[in-house]
């Protein structure tokens, strides 16, 4: 069976040999990770019954013996998918949304405990005003506070999980209905987003990027939010305005925010590129973290074992996991 | 019926509490610095004290019947000065709190969160995001925590890790009876047995003989490498050297310390915790005592307090008794 790893994620060479490493069935690999090589990438496509990629271009080579395009990731919004052969089935992977669920816990007790100011203002000036015995402002915390959780997958599910047994009251907004409500107590369709948000203390974006979901957080929804109110989005950056956000947080319309995707990225050109055309980096309440959430030990092994164990499924014709479509 | 506040947090108590309280209790309060000319006579007479402390130069308090305690330590009333048959209160509401630090602060460990997101916003590093194959970093399920003292704090704490899918362990120096959360508590004489299996050791307990001292170079020696260690109880439970060389020398992969081995003075109001620059080492989360004071938890303590004063002023039975002396 020819598999090809292609691309920046998927012939990452830690990837592709951790995949090749789990692997029991046999199976001929190509790795190429420069996608923009055409030359190369041409006989990847044309002899590939696997592709192991995030990205499919809609200016690819054919791929007439196509039948598996496994993401490494959970986010297809890299893919390309009318312009996929047909009878493709397209798979991603899971095992991230425990890790996500901890950032998403970690950060909005960090934003309410103002843990990064008490921390640095105690390391760098030795300042005891922390709101203990040493006096000065008191700092928040999470008990009895409503989390509004968008996009009620299983980032959502898991972060709902963990939230209610700090005592919070969990509310959640979701594109499709939903059968079990888990640890929420409230399950909006999306499109009655507004009348959630205001009752929020705490939104967490864990939604995918699709039409329903790009630029939904703008100017008028974030106006919706409590002042106090805070912002996590683990989902994608175009799921908020960039521009209604930077504005939001810095005149001080919500209370804070921690962000871990972004509008923009780094090149190879551009390694150190600032992710966002706003200097989001100078806000006091802001939280920021490269798009790694679920960079973690236990979430990449959960995922690429994942990879392996549908390769082996698919080689062995015995059932593929985390199927999204066939095309 | 009089009552003593004396010191900031018992001012700060009385500030939120006094239209809560019987109208027939008589208030005097002294804050800090406490004027010495003044408190003979504000002692004298008054039935209940409120504060964090009374030292053995105070001037005589014959009448005191309740010592109410602002915080829950005790450890700063000085016993043998307070006269037969006076009852010491403490109050919580802290616990909850207390509990969030520990849990943020393991998940801040574990995710190694100063580090990256202070390098991303200083400079827009993306080495720890798939997009650079960055090192991945820890995450806190399927690890295990130890929680040395297993009080009200300490169940807390196990309820809100739990979720997380770890693996939780106790001791405690009385038997308690385990939670479904927690796999078992060991008594505190088998705290060596635990340690070794730890990824993460929240100190929860009360300073007291047993604790003192409790956490030294041989017992930090029994954690695993690059296990993290998070104390919120008293900075004496762990020897101060032993924990800054275990860190310093990366045998530990980091800590969290709210509790510290030494206090800011009128004269250095920005006098370090230790004599060691724990806030220079890159691995240690440093704060100034304030895990537990959230402005939730000043509300639910003053009603605590509120709470015990309008019983002891009606003679009903006291809440939150820790001794009578």
């Amino acid at each position: 069976m020819k598999v090809s790893f292609i691309g920046s994620f998927g012939a990452r060479p830690e990837v592709a040999k951790t995949i090749l490493g789990k692997v029991t069935e046999k199976i001929e690999p190509t790795v190429l990770f420069d996608i923009g090589d055409s030359q190369r990438l041409i006989p990847a496509l044309a002899e590939a019954e696997i592709v192991v990629s995030h990205v499919w271009k809609k200016d690819f080579p054919a791929a007439p013996r196509l039948k598996l395009l496994q993401s490494p990731a959970a986010g297809l919004d890299m893919i390309d998918l009318p312009s996929l052969p047909h009878g493709v089935t397209v798979c991603n992977v899971d095992g991230h949304e425990q890790a996500i669920a901890e950032y998403c816990l970690m950060t909005m007790l960090a934003l309410s405990h103002k843990l990064i100011d008490i921390a640095t203002g105690f390391r760098d000036r030795g300042s005891w005003s922390g709101g203990g015995a040493g006096g000065g402002p008191l700092h928040g915390e999470i008990l009895g506070k409503t989390v509004g959780i968008v996009g009620y997958g299983k980032i959502g599910r898991e972060t709902a999980k963990r939230a209610a047994a700090f005592g919070c009251t969990v509310i959640a907004a979701n594109r499709s209905p939903v059968a079990d409500k888990g640890d929420a107590s409230e399950i909006y369709p999306l499109g009655e987003l507004d009348r959630m948000l205001p009752r929020c203390d705490i939104v967490v974006i864990a939604a995918g990027l699709g039409p329903e979901t790009r630029g939904l957080m703008d100017a008028r929804r974030l106006g919706l939010m409590k002042p106090t109110a805070l912002l996590i989005n683990i989902g994608r950056a175009a799921i908020a305005d960039e521009e209604a956000l930077y504005a939001a947080l810095r005149d001080g319309k919500i209370g804070g925010a921690a962000l871990d995707v972004w509008w923009r990225y780094p090149n190879p050109s551009e390694p150190n590129a600032r992710p966002s055309a706003l200097p989001y980096h100078e806000l006091p309440n802001v939280l920021m973290t490269p798009h790694c959430s679920s960079a973690t030990d236990g979430a990449r092994d959960r995922r690429l074992s994942g990879v392996a164990r549908n390769l082996d499924g698919f080689v062995r014709g015995d059932g593929l996991r985390n199927v999204v479509l066939t095309t | 019926m009089k009552a003593l506040f004396l010191g900031n947090v018992a001012a700060d108590t009385y500030a939120g509490i006094k239209d809560e309280l019987p109208p027939s209790l008589e208030c005097e309060v002294l804050d800090d610095p406490i004027d010495r000319a003044l408190l003979p006579a504000a002692a004298r007479d008054a039935d209940i004290l409120v504060s964090n402390r009374w030292f053995a130069d105070f001037p005589p308090a014959p009448k005191f019947r309740l010592v109410q305690s602002v915080a829950t330590g005790v450890e700063l009333f000085d016993q043998a000065s307070l006269p037969k048959g006076c009852a010491i209160c403490n109050a919580f509401g802290h616990e909850t709190a207390i509990a969030e630090f520990v849990v943020m602060a393991m998940l801040a460990l574990h995710h190694r969160f100063f580090q990256i997101a202070g390098e991303f916003r200083e400079d827009a590093s993306w080495a720890a995001s798939w997009v650079q194959s960055g090192k991945p970093h820890g995450e806190v399920r399927g690890s295990t925590l130890g929680i040395i003292g297993y009080g009200r704090v300490g169940r807390e704490v196990a309820r809100r890790a739990a979720p997380f899918g770890c693996r939780i362990l106790a001791a405690n120096r009385s038997p308690r009876e385990k939670d479904a959360d927690v796999e078992r508590v060991y008594p505190l004489s088998a705290l060596d047995e635990m340690l070794p299996l730890c990824d993460t050791v929240a100190i929860c307990t009360a300073l007291g003989p047993e604790t003192t001292g409790l956490v030294d170079a041989r017992r930090l020696g029994l954690m695993k490498p690059g296990a993290f260690l998070i104390n919120i109880a008293r900075g004496q439970v762990i020897d101060e050297d032993a924990l800054f060389a275990a860190l310093r020398d990366g045998r530990l992969g980091g800590a969290a310390i709210d509790v510290w081995w030494q206090y800011p003075t009128p004269a250095e109001p920005n006098r370090r915790g230790s004599r060691h620059p724990f806030h220079e080492l890159p691995n240690v989360i440093v704060t100034p005592h304030n895990s537990g004071w959230t402005a939730g938890m000043v509300r639910r303590r003053w009603d605590e307090i509120a709470d015990n004063l309008d019983r002891f002023c009606r003679g009903d039975s006291l809440i939150n008794l820790v001794a009578t002396i």
